[in-house]
């Protein structure tokens, strides 16, 4: 790239003195950064510095511009559509749908469906999670939501505490997300009840929902998406927590690009999961908290695990007796 | 949008005191200051300086509710002599300001110039004297380390004789300061004094003097703003002398002048010029005998000139037709179209001005293109004039007055000489008796034999006895202000220093020279200010003397050179006095100076200058007029320098600076002289013509100009130099007054016909001349011819080492010989070379960086510098980096022929385009690592400069011209190869 | 009010870093922050051009249009200056900057960025004028002295202009007229969407 950059200046700026000289002066003048940056077609202009801060030999980044309408128009809307979107397109559905109730009422028997490592893990993710979508929400639209609620002072506090946090963060949420990968990606492989469940709307529209195991289709989806985009936003951030050790100027952009998009989706999509899982469907929340879920609840969406688990000899255990861990 | 200092802000808490010492990669100043002040971190040891000399935390920024002064200062870098203006708060310097009133920097500097503040604030100078006990450096008082200096030194001359001792001084130094230093060399009674001229324009003087009567710059850099072409050849100005740039780039734009740069590399000067013209390394006479041949040819030189004021053109011609175009390409590469659009241009575009530094200096031949350059400015009638000259760039600050004042191993100050007749002049000067000068020599004869120069004193030190024309080697060497890797051949001046009984060094820092060698004793280091903390007068590049004045205390426990000189004067006086010698030194050398204390006053020093100097006319330049010159430097004009109409009468038509030569005493009020040589203007207005410097005739030819003479001038012909005698044959004799007479009478006597205008003490000569309009150096002709110089008409020779072995037979180096005490080997050398250079295909050449100054050691502790070049490199051609697989930015080894083997240098590959293929450039400010060693651990802790590197004189390799022993360092071969 | 601006004519910049260590000795820079640094193009080759770069003070700059804690403001003089109390590091004004202009301090864990610090135009910061803390927090205020940025005034060849557009403009246009070239004001475009027009 750069051999190219130094042959258009070197074809531009050939003897410009020389050659200019002889023309009556008013000459429009030759090689400013408009012509220069008309060849270099989006490329930065790039030079020679002698300090070791080589980022210092890039003259002028045009690319700077369309970054900040990224970041102040696409991003903006991008995540507030799908942010405030979701949250419209949830309280319509609980308006409409209403909590799904267990069919059939609560059995009073339970049957354990994560045990205590899998909670933990899948806490740390979500609570991480949350402080990195708070944060990372803040860094995009605090400035307009929470900086004229609190002023400058205090919104900086909070904008910093934000940045650190969301720097540490990091790091546990990844391992998070790689434990969930190890623990639940057997279970998450699709396989063809997931096209019946799908085809049926998975029986949150209409009713009857078709057989699914340990997770439904749905459910699949939203640990991949959390795993995969996960990763990307992970993988992305860790470019920007360490600026400009793997890449230049334009990487730490598109890094950027690419750490905010998924970020903003992947908090959609969660957003969607925290409704289902809590205030959308009865009887869901428990499986992350005591990691017992009534039995009816469990036979009404995840039948095909409730006979694996049953014939593996795992039985549902009655309440009174019910062990709060799923040591076994 | 928010507007500054809102309300809504102004009652906030601030966390400004959280990042107060915030910085990455180390300490700010206030950090440092701070820690200092607070729990003496890297200062704990110094407990007995006063509090002022370690900056109290409290002097932060300036405080704008209390006055501050403002004090002005010259720059202590190159020689263009910017001034500085600085802040002054309670006695610490709290902030820099632009000097717009100076006519030559005009409120500019470069990046040196920009951050000299931090020079004098640096924690990494010379904190106290130290010296070297086993290998390990350990503090000393003043007192104590003068008294054993003082010792060594006389025990050195008890058993080896004056000649012993190296006295290196500095261009660094005030006027007075170097004026003192050969005093001091003349009262110890040896000629072994240099400093740092001799490595790079001792060619210059030797080649410019010789002629056309003196050595230095004909114009100045405001006068290029005239010149309509302009050639920049063997030099790098935008680096060198960025202020300079200033009138180039003004000069190229007013006049839409030519703006020709001649040189190896593509230097950022040559960035700016209309015409780039790449030559080989080492072909500067062919590529100007090469124009010289256009001109010729069609007809172009200025005739009327050459027959007025030219002696010897004929003898050019003959050696010049030699030099057709294809000659010229076949030895420089130089094209023959190239050079005749340059000779056109240099020959009719008129007036020109020739620029020249190190690339012309630093050769074997470096007199000889000296020699060359005045030829080509001659032969076309560009000399003595606005826009025209020898417009050479001196690179330090002080080195134009240095090398006036005779820190030379060849004169005297102002370039007096050795012979009998100097000695008697400056002894009437010092008010002492001539033999008693004679009697501080081993003899007479030694007395006015020349020293040895810097460029070889480890040759003095190493060499047999016998092949060392005095009484014994070098035994002890005394360096004030000079950096221990400017000499060529390092690894050869490891073995010298080694070898000494004794090593001092005097300077704000450390230099190479306390860690080059494995010296484990007998090595001083004292500790010296700035000129920032000194006042002194220096001469700029174009002759203009500058006042400077003392902008803060000395820090730490640094002395002035004054103090220093004086001080071991007192010394080595207890130490004559123990040994029951009967040399003594105070009382003598300071019998006409002003002391205070222990410190000499600079200003009665230049009175003793002003009463001596009529050679060179720095007879006329009183501290009191420099001083009002300071004062009221914005009533000057930036192209002529001459004061303005507005101007109040003591400086009424004075040039800045009062360039030398000024002539007369003080009182006379002679303006100084902007341009030399200028017949268009009266001698008491600052014209003159050439300097009848070579005798009347010569095989029957007159050496007196023909019919040119200096505006008024009462004679219009050519005159020789003024003497009583020629004064009572004018018939101008009656005009000294009685007090001149008594006072020529009462040093010579009766016999008075001899006296000259340059040994006349009173002036009168020299007032009664210019009173009639004529120069007191008489009206002669340039000398194309200089018969006195090995080659009288400038020939090729090619380099020591040299690619181009081919050319050796044809253009072969001169024969064996001696010069300065030493054998000088040139040939011999040359043969072996050619059988080295296939090992070592690259010709290496060395430079400046704007960043850094000469060795480089206050430069690269200056932390606002250090960071703009943190490595030691070598610049490389792409071609040559990719057929050695090397890329920009990685490590590669270089080598040159008489290093030792299998040693090499590490360095950075900067590939480029700069260096045509074949050649490797290299700056030479870098020091501190030796073929891979780091010698960071040998400085005194805490003195180590930031940014050390591999030196390129470890590389350079032995040539030496043969009229002033330069070195040479343009031009010599290497390897490189990937690291 | 006047609208302060920089020009760097690359026809007269010769790479002399003077506007560097100008810098570092008015405001007291630290090591490895450089506010303002000059970068050659076309190095070693004919039309070799130098060009000295330090934030341009924009019109509609893009650092204050993407910070996350509008911790910049634009004065009177439509100098572009930031609060450093208020600032985070997040490095989002590096990213939009054109000229590379946003310098931060290594601090503190990985490579996490202290507060941004930037060329002031010499205008110092939201602080009280001249005060120590002012200094401290942002380096000097030579607009409220008076002066101009030292960097400008200091420059070797008076390449690089400093002041009030119109003037500066006017001294630049005069200048390529009298000589007959120039490549352009440079940074003029993309800082203040305009250029010197001859």
């Amino acid at each position: 790239m750069s051999i190219r950059i130094l042959l258009l200046f070197a074809a531009l700026l050939a003897g410009t003195p020389a050659f200019a000289q002889q023309q009556p002066s008013g000459t429009p003048p030759l090689a400013d950064e408009l012509a220069i940056q008309a060849l270099l077609q989006g490329n930065t202009v790039h030079g020679r510095v002698t300090i070791p801060d080589q980022r210092a030999a890039n003259l002028i980044q045009p690319q700077g511009r369309e970054w900040r309408e990224f970041h102040n128009v696409t991003l903006a809307w991008v995540g507030g559509i799908a942010v405030v979107g979701m949250l419209v397109l949830l309280t319509a559905f609980y308006l409409i749908r209403g909590r799904i109730p267990i069919q059939g009422g609560r059995s009073g028997r339970t049957i354990l469906r994560f045990d205590l490592f899998e909670r933990t893990n899948h806490w740390m993710v979500a609570s991480c999670f949350i402080v990195l979508a708070l944060s990372g929400l803040n860094l995009t639209f605090g400035r307009h939501v929470l900086l004229p609620l609190i002023g400058p002072s205090a919104f900086t506090t909070v904008t910093e505490i934000g940045k650190y946090a969301h720097n540490f963060l990091a790091f546990p949420f990844t391992l998070g997300l790689l434990f969930m990968l190890l623990l639940w990606a057997k279970d998450n492989i699709p396989n063809g009840n997931d096209i019946r469940w799908l085809k049926a709307g998975g029986g949150l529209v209409g009713h009857g929902e078709p057989p699914s195991g340990r997770f439904n289709a749905g459910q699949k989806g939203i640990f991949w998406i959390t795993v995969l985009g996960g990763a990307l936003v992970a993988a992305s951030g860790y470019m920007l927590i360490f600026p400009f050790f793997f890449t230049d100027i334009q990487g730490m952009q598109l890094s950027h690009m690419l750490h905010s998009i998924p970020a903003v989706l992947l908090i959609a999509v969660m957003l969607a999961h925290i409704y289902i899982g809590t205030i959308g469907m009865d009887g869901a929340v428990e499986a992350m908290t005591t990691g017992q879920v009534d039995l009816n609840w469990a036979k009404q969406h995840h039948n095909l695990w409730v006979e694996q688990e049953l014939a593996k000899g795992r039985g549902a255990t009655p309440p009174v007796r019910a062990k709060p861990t799923g040591g076994d | 949008m928010l507007i500054k200092r809102s309300e809504a802000r102004a009652g906030k808490q601030r966390l400004a005191a959280a990042y107060a010492g915030l910085s990455s990669g180390g300490l700010d100043r206030r950090a440092f200051l701070k820690q200092a002040g607070v729990t003496g971190v890297g200062l704990s040891a110094l407990g007995a300086i006063p509090l002022t000399t370690v900056r109290p935390a409290a002097a932060g920024p300036v405080n704008h509710a209390e006055p501050v002064t403002r004090i002005k200062n010259v720059c202590t870098h190159c020689s263009v002599g910017c001034t500085v203006t600085a802040e002054v708060q309670h006695g610490v310097w709290v902030g820099q300001e632009p000097s717009w009133d100076s006519p030559i920097n005009r409120g500019t500097h470069c990046a040196k110039g920009a951050s000299v503040r931090e020079l004098v604030h640096g924690d990494r100078r010379l904190k106290y004297p130290m010296k070297l006990v086993g290998g390990q450096w350990q503090r000393m008082s003043w007192d104590q380390a003068m008294e054993e200096i003082g010792d060594k030194l006389m025990a050195v001359r008890q058993a080896s004789g004056p000649d012993s001792v190296f006295l290196l001084g500095s261009a660094k130094y005030t006027n007075e300061a170097s004026y003192l230093f050969r005093k001091f060399a003349a009262f110890w009674g040896t000629n072994n004094v240099d400093h740092q001229a001799r490595i790079c324009h001792s060619t210059t003087v030797a080649g410019v003097a010789n002629t056309w009567g003196y050595g230095a710059m004909t114009n100045s850099y405001n006068d290029i703003r005239n010149a309509k072409t302009m050639i920049i050849m063997g030099g790098n100005p935008a680096e060198a002398h960025p202020v300079s740039l200033q009138h180039v780039l003004s000069g190229k734009e007013i006049n839409r002048a030519n703006m020709i740069v001649i040189d190896p590399r593509f230097t950022r000067t040559a960035a700016h010029a209309t015409e780039y013209v790449r030559l080989r390394p080492g072909t500067d006479i062919p590529v100007i005998w090469g124009i010289l041949w256009h001109i010729f040819q069609n007809g172009w030189e200025d005739k009327e000139f050459i027959r007025q004021r030219v002696y010897g053109m004929d003898e050019v011609r003959a050696e010049v037709a030699k030099w057709p175009p294809a000659e010229v390409e076949r030895v420089s590469g130089v094209p023959g179209a190239q050079l005749r659009k340059v000779a056109e241009l240099f020959a009719t575009q008129k007036p020109s001005t020739l620029i020249w530094c190190m690339g012309a200096t630093q050769k074997t031949v470096g007199t000889a293109n000296v020699r060359a350059y005045s030829i080509l400015l001659l032969a076309t009638g560009n000399v003595g004039a606005a826009g025209t000259g020898a417009n050479i760039f001196r690179g330090h600050t002080n080195v134009q007055g240095a090398t006036d004042l005779g820190l030379d191993v060849t004169s005297l100050p102002l370039y007096y000489g050795l012979a009998d007749g100097a000695w008697k002049h400056w002894a009437r000067v010092w008010d002492v008796s001539y033999e008693s000068m004679v009697a501080r020599f081993d003899s007479k004869a030694m007395m006015e034999t020349p020293g040895i120069p810097t460029t070889r004193y480890f040759d003095a030190v190493t060499l047999p006895k016998d092949q060392v024309e005095q009484r014994d080697n070098f035994k002890a060497m005394f360096v004030m202000g000079h950096g221990g890797n400017t000499v060529t051949r390092m690894p050869d001046a490891v073995k010298g220093l080694e070898k000494l009984d004794l090593l001092v060094v005097c300077d704000p820092h450390p230099t190479t020279f306390s860690v080059l060698s494995g010296r484990k004793d007998n090595t001083y280091l004292l500790p010296i200010c700035t000129n920032f903390e000194t006042d002194g007068s220096r001469t700029a590049s174009n002759r203009s003397l500058q006042w400077g004045y003392k902008i803060v205390d000395p820090i730490f426990e640094s002395k002035t050179d004054y103090e220093a000189m004086y001080r071991l004067c007192g010394a080595l006086d207890r130490a004559a006095e123990k040994r029951n010698m009967p040399i003594r030194f105070q009382a003598e050398m300071f019998r006409n100076i002003e002391v205070k204390g222990q410190e000499p006053s600079p200003e009665s020093i230049l009175r003793e200058i002003n009463r001596g100097g009529w050679s060179t006319g720095y007879c006329g330049q009183s501290p009191e007029r420099l001083k009002l010159h300071m004062q009221h430097q914005d009533k000057f004009d930036l192209v002529t320098l001459r004061a303005k109409a507005d101007a109040p009468a003591e400086i009424a038509n004075d040039f800045y600076g009062l360039p030398w030569p000024c002539w007369g005493t003080p009182e006379f009020r002679h303006p100084g002289t902007h341009i030399l040589y200028n017949t268009n203007l009266a001698v008491k207005d600052g014209g003159g013509t050439f300097r009848a410097r070579f005798g009347v005739e010569r095989n029957g030819v007159s050496l007196l100009a023909d019919g040119s003479y200096s505006k008024d001038s009462a004679l219009t012909d050519g005159y020789p130099e003024f003497t009583i005698a020629v004064l009572k044959r004018l018939g101008w004799f009656e005009e000294l007054t009685a007090d001149e007479l008594a006072n020529i009478r009462r040093y010579f006597g009766e016999n008075i016909d001899s006296v000259s205008w340059s040994t006349d003490l009173s002036g009168g000569i020299q007032r009664v001349a210019i009173a009639h309009g004529c120069i007191p150096f008489g009206n002669g002709k340039a000398r194309a011819n200089a018969w006195n110089l090995p080659d009288p008409i400038p020939v090729h020779r090619e380099p020591i080492y040299t690619p181009r072995t081919d050319l050796i037979a044809q253009y072969p180096t001169l024969p064996d010989r001696r010069g300065f005490r030493l054998p000088h080997l040139g040939q011999s050398v040359q043969n072996r070379a050619k059988e080295l250079a296939p090992n070592f295909p690259i010709i290496l050449t060395s430079g400046r960086l704007v960043e850094y100054e000469g060795g480089g050691e206050e430069t690269r502790s200056n932390r606002w510098l250090a960071e703009l070049q943190q490595e030691m490199f070598v610049e490389i051609n792409p071609a040559d980096a990719a057929s050695r697989n090397i890329s920009d930015g990685q490590w590669v080894l270089v080598a040159g022929p008489e290093m030792p083997r299998d040693k090499w240098t590490k360095v950075k590959a900067l590939v480029t385009e700069r260096v045509g293929p074949g050649v490797a450039f290299m700056p030479f400010h870098f020091a501190g690592w030796f073929m891979q060693e780091d010698q960071r651990s040998k400085y005194p802790q805490g003195t180590d400069p930031i940014v050390l590197g591999e030196s390129v004189n470890t590389v350079t390799t032995y040539g030496y011209d043969p009229v002033t022993f330069m070195q040479e360092t343009k031009v010599t071969l290497c390897q490189i190869r990937a690291a | 009010m006047a609208r302060m601006k920089f020009l760097l004519d690359s026809d007269r910049c010769i790479e002399c870093n003077a506007c560097v260590t100008a810098c570092k000795n008015e405001n007291e820079v630290p090591w490895g922050i450089n506010r303002r640094r000059v970068v050659t193009l076309n190095d070693g080759k004919p039309g070799e051009r130098s060009v000295s770069m330090a934030c341009m003070h924009c019109t509609d700059a893009p650092c204050q249009a993407v910070c996350p804690v509008s911790c910049f403001y634009t004065t009177a003089d439509a100098v572009v200056l930031h609060d450093k109390d208020l600032c985070i590091g997040c490095g989002y004004c590096f990213y939009a900057c054109p000229f590379g202009a946003p310098q931060y301090p290594r601090i503190g864990n990985f490579g996490t960025r202290g507060k941004m610090d930037k060329c002031t135009f010499c205008a110092g910061g939201p602080q009280e004028d001249n005060s120590e803390a002012e200094f401290i927090q942002y380096g000097s205020n030579r607009l409220a002295q008076g002066k101009l940025p030292l960097c400008a005034e200091m420059c070797s060849t008076k390449a690089l202009l400093a002041g009030d557009g119109e003037v500066i403009a006017q001294i630049y246009r005069e200048r390529v007229v009298k000589r007959g070239y120039g490549s352009g004001a440079w940074g003029w475009r993309t800082a203040y969407r305009e250029t010197v027009t001859i």
